[in-house]
């Protein structure tokens, strides 16, 4: 009789453990995970400069523009090239040097090797660890990181990389292009998902002329290169240390990292916290100001928000909607506007109309829907005011490549009516059903929520099925079983990264967040092509501005809003860089 | 006595092994993919293939199980791809923690709920006793994640007097006693929240077997030969109605290595309830067979510590000849 019930006990636990991802009591646990699947992309852009460094990039293919961003951090509110409050405060008054930074992260990293992964959560630390050749800024323009300048060759099929001086890797070897060599051809083209991706079909060879230029020869015309190279897209190893290991993947050196960064590795206690300390080698002199930057594994959000108004946390990545007024008048907290960072960068949560299903063949369906949600709503009710209606597949933030001309889709109740009566489906009652599937925590389902009432008022009777993350992938890119869905699409460093996968034909099938539509068009496949391997930027503007008229006129997908994430920092606490890997590595708190 | 034992452990092992087939199958029965969480998004095709191959997960899934069978046999409880070292290396890092949270709480719970309950008793419908049901209940129906954060918002944000999240004070660094009492500073909030989800089973069950008891013709005869009200209760009544007690109590002690998820979650406590969530959103197969196996396996050993603690409780009960 015991046993019957012990076995009973463990049957329901199992049950539970195999049901629990979208259960109720998922709630106050799922929110964390957000970030990390916000986008389904996880990178840091930005990249405020060095004190001691002087940009100077030989580099043609500079892709961007004015920022128009209204970053408020002091950090990167400033054009990209010119100099920056971060590096001029502290030349003019020497920031306060010392202290512990505390910066909550909502789960456990893993394991430190940034370059085998594109987890949020494992970037977030190693970007406070490694270096990339460049970082980024609030508008994916490169600076230099451990680069400290570059030359383009005209058709953009090789570019030369000269590395800063006197780097030394935490265990004190010197770093040579040795190491970035290594790690493109050992590590990456293998393991980071993204860059190899991206590179590997088109990346001829890495040549290391001597100990400090490193080459970069293409097969073809690339002009996204420099987008590609931060600290989350391709760290840099340490050759010394991964040469001869059996598996980069499992191997013991990714949980004792070796970097170049800013801090260093001091312990590491699962699920609960991971120590750094200064670099006092660091290769900016200087730098960084802080001696200390403790991250502490925080899964709720709401402890989160707490634990930063109790003082007891400096930074969180991610302030929830409905806490940042709150938060925005407290003297003690400083909140940050960010459109990128490790959680992803120029993020759009799209609706994705599944095109093997017939009702989604006709466009007039797809346009009746686009004008019956409102968008609008969703902005004021579901993102509280941090973000704005999208237009298209790309990002208005994304300055070079965005543009407006394009056909829009006002929410407009009769024009959808009249669009669903025309497409022949009958008025009155239900004209048909579809499923709408989206991830279980987070906003997704809010989002569900108002489009499943707009939807009704045109008829459009729509089933909400909420998926775990783990479910959800499989489900829409494995079976393709789905009628709609929704997903946050980040564009990424630049659209040839982060937009034209969810077009281009060739990236149809069991992939991950890929062309989920199944969106078929030779002639946008060929417009990708050209634009990722013209140099030029203008012309790859046009380029761009052509793909966003055609794709908002045929509409395989509707992008609903444009996410803008905030972040929250103890109001002590000065040069923090919101938007890039190196979020600690001009830190320092106020006297 | 050890012959009992003995064979009551064998009798485990092939129950243990069943657990071990059902789950695995249960789990892996489950829609889900860990292919994202394992490899990272936005690879190619040809990535995924590779990732697949790697970890197994092309393999059909009869075979994958009897591989899994295979290294259980073998003592391996399986490889952690998320975080990168064996799935028992990466429990036994987190038992401390939810050990440091759970023996407290379920020795504070069990002395309350045992005192309380045995108070209720022999006032049975008396305003303690009322006061002390309407408390259970209550304490049965509110959400615990709920209640942390509100203990969380009065006593941490608005009076201040503990810390909101963590194991430690993150940026104080002490060392020594001090460091002790840092943990015991933070300890307080979370164990106030599992004690108040320990305390009414313990207490309705004390209570009904204390109640139990008194109505038996020995207490009576107890009475009559003069022995005091208090002490009939706790020589005579409450030992005797200490099996179902002890009954309760075990079935925790055998959670406990579930922790408790969202009491964990809520005030940042790092331990094997948030492991076990964050493995199973992440589908992370090896650490979720590992503690569900280790959990059957404790539940058992429970099961049986209970049983041959009947026997010092109760000289009628004796295991074996």
């Amino acid at each position: 009789m015991r046993r019957l019930r012990l076995i009973g006990a463990i049957l329901a636990l199992a049950l539970l453990a195999a049901s629990c991802g979208d259960d109720g009591s998922d709630e106050p646990v799922s929110q964390p995970a957000e970030p990390a699947a916000e986008g389904p992309s996880a990178e840091p852009e930005t990249a405020a400069e060095e004190p001691a460094e002087e940009p100077a990039p030989a580099a043609e293919p500079e892709p961007a523009a004015e920022p128009e961003t209204a970053a408020e951090e002091p950090a990167d509110e400033e054009p990209a090239a010119e100099s920056e409050p971060a590096a001029e405060e502290p030349a003019a008054e020497d920031p306060r040097r010392g202290g512990t930074l505390v910066i909550a992260l909502s789960d456990d990293p893993g394991h430190f090797n940034p370059g085998i992964t594109t987890g949020f959560n494992v970037h977030a630390v190693t970007g406070s660890i490694f270096n990339g050749l460049v970082e980024l800024d609030d508008n994916a323009n490169p600076h230099p990181d451990l680069a400290e300048s570059w030359d383009v060759s005209d058709d953009s099929t090789q570019y030369t990389f000269h590395l800063a001086q006197g780097v030394r890797w935490h265990d004190g070897e010197p770093l040579t292009s040795a190491d970035v060599k290594f790690t493109f051809e050992n590590v990456l083209l293998d393991y980071h998902s993204r860059t190899r991706g991206g590179l590997s079909g088109i990346l001829e060879s890495i040549d290391t002329p001597d100990a400090t230029t490193v080459v970069f020869n293409f097969t073809q015309p690339y002009a996204a290169l420099l987008q590609r190279l931060n600290s989350t897209e391709a760290p840099i190893l340490p050759k010394h240390i991964y040469e001869g290991v059996d598996d980069v993947q499992t191997a013991d050196a990714n949980l004792t990292p070796v970097g170049t960064g800013p801090f260093k590795l001091e312990s590491y206690d699962i699920d609960n916290e991971i120590t750094l300390v200064r670099n006092d080698d660091y290769f900016k002199a200087g730098l960084p100001y802080l001696d200390r930057v403790v991250m502490r594994v925080i899964p709720d959000q709401n402890t989160q928000v707490l634990a930063l108004e109790e003082g007891e946390v400096d930074y969180i990545w991610r302030v929830p909607g409905g806490d940042i007024e709150r938060l925005g008048s407290d003297d003690s907290i400083t909140l940050h506007n960010i459109n990128s960072g490790p959680g992803g960068g120029f993020c759009i949560p799209t609706l994705t109309f599944n095109s093997d299903r017939e009702v989604f063949s006709d466009l007039r369906v797809r346009q009746a829907i686009a004008h019956a949600v409102n968008r609008d709503q969703l902005v004021a009710q579901v993102l509280f005011g941090q973000g704005r209606v999208a237009t298209g597949p790309i990002n208005s933030q994304m300055a070079f490549a965005y543009s407006d001309d394009v056909t829009s889709y006002p929410y407009d109740v009769d024009r959808a009516t009249a669009l669903l009566d025309e497409a022949g489906y009958a008025s009155g009652g239900t004209r048909f059903s579809i499923d709408l599937l989206v991830f279980s925590f987070g906003v997704f389902p809010k989002y569900a929520e108002v489009m499943r009432q707009n939807l009704a008022e045109v008829g459009i009777d729509v089933v909400v099925t909420p998926l775990d993350r783990s479910a959800f992938i499989p489900r829409v890119f494995g079976e393709r079983d789905f009628d709609t869905n929704i997903i946050s699409y980040c564009n990424n460093t630049d659209p040839s990264i982060g937009v034209a996968r969810m077009y281009i034909s060739s990236n149809i099938g069991d992939i991950p967040f890929s062309n989920g539509a199944a969106y078929i068009n030779p002639a946008i496949d060929v417009l990708f092509d050209e634009a990722a391997s013209t140099p030029d930027v203008a012309r790859r503007g046009e380029l761009y501005a052509e793909i966003q008229r055609i794709l908002t006129a045929e509409l395989p997908y509707l992008w609903l809003v444009e996410t803008q994430f905030t972040a929250g920092s103890g109001a002590n606490v000065q040069g923090l860089q919101a938007n890039s890997g190196h979020v600690a590595e001009t830190a320092y708190f106020e006297e | 006595m050890v012959r009992y034992t003995v064979r009551r452990l064998l009798q485990a092992v092939p129950l243990v092994f069943g657990a071990a087939v059902v789950t695995w199958i249960l789990i892996h029965a489950a829609p889900g993919d860990p292919i994202v969480a394992l490899a990272g998004e936005d690879g190619d095709a040809g990535y995924y293939a590779m990732m697949r191959e790697r970890f197994g997960l092309d393999r059909p899934l009869h075979e994958q199980l009897f591989v899994y069978l295979g290294r259980l046999a073998q003592g391996d409880l399986g490889f952690s791809y998320r975080q990168n070292r064996s799935a028992v290396s990466v429990i036994l890092d987190q038992l401390p923690a939810t050990l440091l949270l759970m023996v407290p709480a379920l020795a504070v719970a069990s002395v309350i709920g045992i005192s309380v309950g045995t108070l209720a008793a022999a006032r049975k419908n008396s305003a303690l006793d009322n006061t002390a049901r309407t408390a259970t209940l209550l304490g049965h129906a509110v959400p615990v994640f709920w209640l942390s954060q509100v203990l969380l918002l009065l006593f941490a944000l608005r009076f201040d007097w503990f810390p909101v999240q963590g194991r430690s004070d993150a940026r104080a660094g002490y060392e020594g006693f001090r460091a002790l009492l840092d943990v015991g500073h933070h300890m307080v909030l979370p164990i106030a929240a599992l004690v108040t989800v320990y305390v009414p089973p313990i207490m309705r069950v004390t209570r009904a077997a204390v109640i139990e008891n008194l109505d038996e013709m020995y207490i009576r005869a107890a009475r009559a030969r003069g022995q005091s009200r208090r002490r009939v209760l706790i020589r005579h009544a409450l030992p005797n109605a200490m099996l179902p007690i002890v009954t309760v109590i075990g079935s925790q002690i055998g959670f406990m290595f579930a922790g408790s998820v969202l009491v964990e979650t809520v005030f940042a406590w790092p331990g094997l309830g948030r492991l076990l969530l964050s493995a199973i959103l992440a589908r992370d197969f090896a650490i979720i067979t590992a503690m569900l196996l280790m959990l059957s396996v404790t539940i058992i050993l429970m099961n049986l510590i209970t049983d041959l603690v009947y026997s010092l409780l109760d000289p009628r009960v004796r295991h074996g000849t």
